[in-house]
């Protein structure tokens, strides 16, 4: 399939990407590493007049600690977020995720961490080839009225299948946008709108430049989990990531997300709220808390993805209490 | 060298007073090694360097196969390191070194790989050889040219 035609722009340096970024505005897309990007353009799901490619900019590459917190670059290839002792030792979870991105020795090489956490959201009537779509009025999504994947929604139901963005939503991330007015900081969890037409709140001429995750601390752990169709090189049907503290044999600070299921990885404040204070080995209350967790997340989940709506809600369940048991594991030590 | 002319060229604007580089005309220059031979050309830049390989450069021995980054048909190396060439812009890849499935082995000397497909007789079969011996034989469910894919990944694995 044959890309549209557009202008092609590469900025040296920041200052010039952003610059470039304000005078086109809607009209530009940001390339990163363009694994998602580029099959969107043959989809024809964008259209865009520049795409503004950010392969000079070394500048927002790598991983550093300061200050107790942990500064992704928003262009670090996922390779180096899976080589970084930093991210192994201190994020477990988004090491987890980042693995289970496309293929691990192939997509990793161009994918970036900044790329990932700014995946659309996907659907699978919206996802598809332009003759695909042609036979059909457009969708929400492709600024049409219409839902395929629930009769009469007066919205886009599309999700968010990044699993960078569901780790980092429980690990509990700042973003920083940067714009030529200068730079603003967002938890993560402003950073996703939750309407599938427009899932971030990049306004136009931004550009996500880092990613800050706060340093967990002693006794923390934290786990990712994610069921795809295929072992690799697929999108999650659900995921799940968790990240708690064990402080006394009882859990503390416990963030518990689920991804695939709303326009934004969902962040379970009540399921996550009735773990904390329990004992770690109380496999009642783990269960009580999955299964709060599936009924939460099930409000925000359709049949839009490659299998039943059922089977994705029983999954959250399974997903949310394995990754309390991993991440309980990774927290005691039992598991280095 | 090969240099294939084209008729483009960069424009100046109120863009280029600010340093950015911006071309107005369809077709802009790029310069990449292949197979340890410089190549220049000028090409559109919504071409991916899977259709540059094929189309300008002829070297049809990188295949188009989902064409959206699932089955690996278009593996190429890039510095060094596997990428899809179908899911890569050609404008990525500028100034950088690419391998294709020409550059591996000469005439009667095949590379090592290639010589272990012969030995296993793996035409397009994905089961045994190289791929599991390198340790990563996970979530591979390409349907086609696993020839040049396996030799690709094993170079970058082992040699």
């Amino acid at each position: 399939v044959i890309i549209p035609e557009f202008e092609y722009v590469a900025p040296g340096d920041l200052q010039e990407a952003l610059d470039c970024l304000a005078s086109h505005g809607e009209e530009a897309v940001v390339l990163a590493g363009g694994t998602d990007l580029l099959v969107r353009l043959k989809q024809r799901l964008l259209k865009p007049r520049f795409v503004v490619s950010l392969k000079n900019l070394r500048g927002l590459e790598g991983i550093h600690k300061k200050d107790g917190v942990i500064v992704l670059g928003a262009m670090t290839p996922l390779v180096e977020v899976l080589e970084s002792e930093t991210v192994g030792k201190y994020l477990p979870a988004l090491k987890q995720a980042v693995e289970k991105i496309g293929a691990p020795s192939i997509q990793h090489f161009r994918g970036t961490i900044g790329g990932n956490l700014c995946l659309d959201t996907r659907c699978l009537f919206y996802n598809q080839s332009q003759f695909w779509r042609s036979g059909r009025t457009p969708c929400h999504k492709d600024s049409g009225k219409t839902c395929y994947a629930e009769e009469n929604s007066d919205r886009c139901r599309s999700a968010n299948q990044s699993d960078g963005a569901c780790a980092l939503m429980a690990l509990g991330c700042d973003v920083v946008l940067a714009s030529t007015g200068g730079q603003r900081v967002l938890p993560v969890g402003e950073f996703f709108t939750g309407k599938g037409e427009s899932p971030f709140s990049i306004e136009p001429g931004e550009l996500v430049v880092e990613l800050r995750v706060p340093e967990p601390g002693e006794g923390a752990g934290s786990s990712f989990q994610k069921i795809t169709q295929r072992s690799a090189i697929d999108f999650a049907l659900v995921s799940a990531a968790v990240s708690l503290r064990v402080q006394g044999g009882r859990f503390g600070g416990v963030r518990i997300s689920v991804g695939g299921a709303g326009a934004a990885p969902l962040f379970l404040k009540e399921a996550s709220a009735t773990l904390v204070g329990k004992p770690i080995d109380d496999n009642r209350s783990i269960d009580a808390t999955s299964g709060l967790a599936r009924k939460h997340a099930s409000a925000f989940m359709v049949e839009n993805l490659g299998s039943s709506l059922e089977y994705r809600q029983k999954m959250v369940h399974v997903l949310v209490r394995r990754g309390i048991k991993e991440a309980v594991a990774m927290a005691t030590g039992c598991c280095g | 060298v090969i240099v294939k002319e084209g008729a483009g060229e960069s424009v100046t604007g109120p863009m280029a007073k600010r340093g950015i580089k911006r071309f107005m005309k369809k077709k802009i220059p790029l310069s990449f090694t292949v197979n340890g031979e410089e190549v220049e050309l000028y090409i559109s830049p919504n071409r991916t360097l899977l259709e540059v390989l094929r189309e300008e450069l002829e070297l049809t021995g990188t295949k188009e196969g989902c064409g959206e980054g699932v089955c690996g048909s278009c593996t190429v190396l890039c510095d060094g390191v596997p990428v899809r060439s179908c899911l890569t812009l050609a404008m990525e890849v500028d100034r950088h070194d690419i391998t294709t499935v020409e550059g591996l082995g000469e005439q009667g000397e095949p590379d090592p790989l290639q010589q272990s497909f012969i030995d296993h007789g793996a035409v397009q079969c994905r089961q045994g050889t190289a791929e599991e011996k390198s340790g990563t034989g996970r979530g591979r469910n390409s349907p086609g040219d696993k020839w040049k894919y396996m030799q690709v990944h094993r170079l970058h694995k082992d040699c």
